[in-house]
């Protein structure tokens, strides 16, 4: 086969979702669920599956030590679902429409009275022309190309005290 | 066997003289050719570029997830001649050439910090 690291990006999306034996230096082989291939180093991303659920087995075989990919068997939509499952970041909460607003406000206000320029567009927060911020307008939802701005804007939200509902209004 | 070990070098720092992620720097046309041979064909038009970027950054994207999965945990690292350590994943650097772990098991001692290179690393895994 063409050496693997040769191969194009849309050539590696071809793996993704299926179950492949990789060969590997010092005759190793593996077997397991493409999750990914990193464009960068030409890694393979696989996952085991655990019979029973619970925890998955992640190898990552590196680019270089690859040296030949078989494809054992096609994924379907319920292994792309699991795999993406699995890499997804837990604790997504569902807030309400009315809390999402109430969060906009609080923050919007905080940063107001640090005299920083906020102005609403839609479901986003546009701050000083220069950073966005997404539902649910937490420190991580900051957007900016700007890291200076984006890091001081993240630790004054962490400051905001409106959005600790939990603190007595008088302490 | 978990005394930790003094430090016996320390790692260079980085070049001062470029952000390490230049694409014309020799270290990364040395190491890293795969993000180059695909962008220098001339006969692709915009729209096949198009969709090899596009894919190109979905591929990323999955393999920076797994890098995030993969933070302070305990991953064994299988190496060449048959060297497989623990360590627990702290970081990686921009072209994955360069692994900083903790607590680094070697066979003679812990390495409280250690700078593992890829490039001498077969596979590693992880239990999520």
């Amino acid at each position: 086969m063409v050496e693997w690291r040769q191969l194009k990006p849309l050539e590696w999306c071809k793996y993704v979702n299926k179950k492949v034996k990789v060969t590997a230096h010092e005759k190793h082989q593996f077997d397991g669920w493409v999750f990914t291939v990193d464009p960068v180093s030409a890694s393979i991303v696989l996952v085991t599956f655990q019979e029973k659920g619970g925890t998955a087995t992640v190898r990552v075989v590196t680019g270089h030590a690859v040296q030949e990919v078989e494809i054992l068997q096609e994924g379907n939509e319920e292994t792309a679902r699991r795999l993406r499952d699995t890499f997804m970041p837990l604790g997504g909460q569902v807030l309400s429409l009315e809390e999402l607003r109430c969060r906009k406000e609080s923050l919007r206000m905080w940063l107001e009275k640090n005299r920083i320029p906020v102005e609403e567009e839609g479901e986003t927060l546009r701050v000083a022309n220069v950073l966005t911020v997404s539902a649910p307008y937490g420190a991580e939802n900051c957007s900016s190309s700007n890291e200076i701005i984006l890091a001081r804007v993240q630790n004054l939200m962490e400051g905001n005290p409106g959005l600790t509902l939990q603190q007595p209004s008088n302490s | 066997m978990r005394t930790p070990m003094s430090v016996l070098r320390l790692p260079r720092g980085p070049d001062p003289n470029s952000r390490g992620f230049d694409p014309d720097s020799p270290r990364f046309i040395a190491l890293c050719s795969t993000t180059i041979s695909s962008s220098t064909d001339t006969e692709t038009d915009s729209v096949q570029i198009g969709e090899e970027q596009c894919a190109r950054s979905m591929l990323r994207e999955s393999f920076l997830r797994t890098l995030i999965a993969m933070t302070n945990k305990q991953v064994q690292f299988y190496m060449y001649e048959r060297v497989k350590v623990n360590a627990v994943f702290v970081a990686s650097d921009i072209d994955v050439l360069n692994f900083q772990v903790s607590d680094l098991q070697t066979p003679i001692g812990v390495q409280k910090e250690a700078l593992l290179r890829c490039q001498d690393v077969i596979l590693y895994s992880f239990d999520l």
